[in-house]
């Protein structure tokens, strides 16, 4: 059974497609992670499925029902969207309140969701003295309100410090235990791999993967990480593995990382002595779920944003 | 139906009872009706022409200010001055939805968004209502002790003030529904109190005082000199009946615009 299906779901703002034709399947039941460098389309993506936002072309279902009528199944469905949003003034309680009573639920539930994420006792204090943390769990706790069967977070754990994060992941953990379906966006895949059990990776508004995350486990291959005795010979090495047909993937100053296996490894300490080059360090490293991604989604953000800047000057002419 | 709206009425009492909001809005108003008053018993002089008024401001002749309804005169002749915070107060409390980006959770927690717009609305207009009391209320405790040193016979004031009263309170209550629910489609369509608050005032302090100059026969049926009439009672510009039926429409339109953007804008906040 699926909580979410999309056939062509297309998203476009003027000459920029958001979100190109996506058609997937989200499976209920369980914490799904929805992946991608900032600007892929993830939070239009969200906002589309929660009737916020107008798909361009596409359709989409959410909990069985069209999401053209977003008043069918919005009821089932708790979402944080971006950043928790509160009016500053009012207390924790005032906040939820006022939002329980638009849904037409009782006080009751006000006060399982305050237990739920653990502000009770801080619930009367005013929003605008909360730490972004207490305001991330305030904002989980609105989206929990209607005792979804699909709860939406939205990066969750954006900008929080460490213990913050450690804290929302613990949490989201709990609430993907009672068969609710959790969908849970991030930028950074590390944040999620511990609690979900399927991804769905998407980059510049295009799907890459869609399925259980040990899917992409076993897609990980391995790579060899070597560096030279003297740093000034990084550049002879880097030449001297692209001769031998080795595909170097990094390159800096504290070493080189090469596309390889296990088997490799003494093929190409030969190639290094050859070209007159000893090695200090050589090691075999299995690939991790974050080089799956990088590999995937194309490099770091700072690689995306030169090849976004790219896609848009062609598209511009 | 009935429960959906009430519910939305409750929430957004909820998300509107901040102290500092409301007593400012209160607080301005009753400034407003101390102000008037203390103004209008100066310059009025017995006997005279009516003084010239200002933006937002016309002041009555001391024989309009000696009849009966003379004790609310204050209200009608400050309309547009109440009329400008009120379109503040409605705006600020629009807008911020879209500046605290609360619309993405309104719009998530109850899809049928006429149905926000119209919780909104009617809370705004019980918090009208209390406005538009405090505002007969300072008049009154104002009004009769500014009026003994103006040399102005305000005796007839005595006749039935209950009926003057709550003929007062009507007319500016109305008025100010109608400038509020401008100031609710300003937000509504610029998501931006400060944008909201400025097209409004600006339009009162400067685009309609050039167009009454220009032409004053259509003057008297814009928005400001139409809710001006009917604080008033209806003036000799514009009969009561006649603004009324025109606050409805511009009332109607504005709605009308707000939900229209409401319901086909995407939530992008």
């Amino acid at each position: 059974m699926e909580t979410v299906t999309a056939a062509g779901l297309t998203r476009r703002f003027g000459k920029l497609t958001a979100v190109k034709p996506l058609t997937l399947g989200l499976p209920a039941g369980k914490v799904i992670g929805l992946v991608g460098p900032n600007g892929s389309g993830k939070s239009t993506l969200i906002r589309m499925l929660l009737g916020l936002m107008k798909p361009s072309a596409g359709q989409a279902t959410v909990l069985d029902e069209p999401i053209s009528s977003p008043g069918r199944y919005l009821g089932r469905v708790g979402a944080l969207v971006e950043n928790p949003a509160f009016v500053p003034g009012l207390s924790a309680r005032a906040n939820l309140t006022s939002l329980a009573r638009l849904r037409g639920l009782p006080n009751a539930r006000v006060d399982a969701v305050l237990d739920t994420v653990g502000l009770t006792g801080r619930d009367r204090e005013p929003v605008k003295r909360y730490s972004l943390g207490m305001k991330q769990r305030l904002g989980i706790a609105a989206a929990l309100l209607p005792d979804p069967a699909l709860l939406i977070l939205d990066e969750p754990t954006n900008g929080l410090d460490p213990s913050g994060i450690v804290e929302i992941r613990s949490l989201l953990a709990q609430l993907g235990t009672a068969g609710r379906t959790v969908l849970v966006s991030s930028h950074l895949l590390s944040e999620i791999e511990a609690i979900c059990e399927h991804l769905v990776v998407i980059r510049f508004g295009e799907l890459l993967y869609s399925g259980p995350i040990t899917g992409l486990l076993n897609a990980a291959g391995q790579h060899v990480d070597l560096r030279a005795e003297h740093d000034a010979d990084t550049d002879r090495l880097v030449q001297a593995l692209q001769a031998h047909g080795w595909q170097v993937t990094g390159s800096a100053a504290d070493g080189v990382r090469v596309s390889a296996g296990a088997q490799d490894a003494a093929p190409i300490n030969r190639a290094a002595h050859t070209a007159g080059i000893t090695l200090r360090e050589l090691s075999v490293v299995q690939d991790s779920l974050e080089d799956v991604f990088l590999a995937m989604t194309g490099g770091t953000e700072q690689q995306l944003m030169a090849a976004r800047a790219t896609a848009a000057g062609r598209g511009a002419r | 139906m009935v429960t959906d709206i009430a519910n939305a009425v409750r929430s957004e009492l909820v998300r509107t009872r901040r102290k500092g909001l409301m007593l400012g809005w209160l607080g301005l108003t009753a400034l407003a009706a101390v102000l008037i008053n203390v103004v209008m018993f100066q310059v009025v002089e017995s006997g005279g022409a009516a003084p010239s008024g200002g933006p937002g401001v016309s002041f009555p002749t001391a024989a309009e200010l000696a009849r009966p309804d003379g004790l609310v005169a204050g209200l009608g002749a400050a309309a547009g001055m109440f009329g400008v915070v009120t379109l503040s107060f409605w705006a600020l409390v629009t807008a911020t939805d879209y500046q605290t980006g609360l619309i993405r959770l309104l719009v998530s927690a109850q899809p049928r968004r006429w149905l926000l717009l119209t919780g909104k609305i009617l809370a705004l207009v019980l918090w009208t209502a209390a406005v538009t009391t405090v505002a007969v209320v300072t008049d009154l405790l104002v009004a009769p002790a500014v009026a003994g040193g103006s040399g102005i016979d305000v005796s007839a004031w005595r006749d039935n003030v209950p009926s003057t009263l709550a003929e007062g309170w009507l007319n500016l209550f109305c008025a100010l529904v109608v400038w509020g629910v401008f100031g609710l489609a300003l937000a509504v369509v610029t998501r931006s109190a400060a944008i909201a608050i400025s097209v409004g005032v600006g339009y009162v302090l400067v685009v309609e005082s050039v167009i009454r100059a220009a032409a004053e026969t259509i003057g008297d049926r814009l928005p400001g000199s139409t809710l001006s009439a009917l604080a008033q009672g209806g003036n000799t510009a514009l009969s009561y009946a006649s603004a009324l039926a025109l606050g409805a429409a511009y009332t109607l339109v504005s709605i009308g615009i707000a939900e229209v953007v409401l319901h086909r804008r995407d939530i992008t906040d």
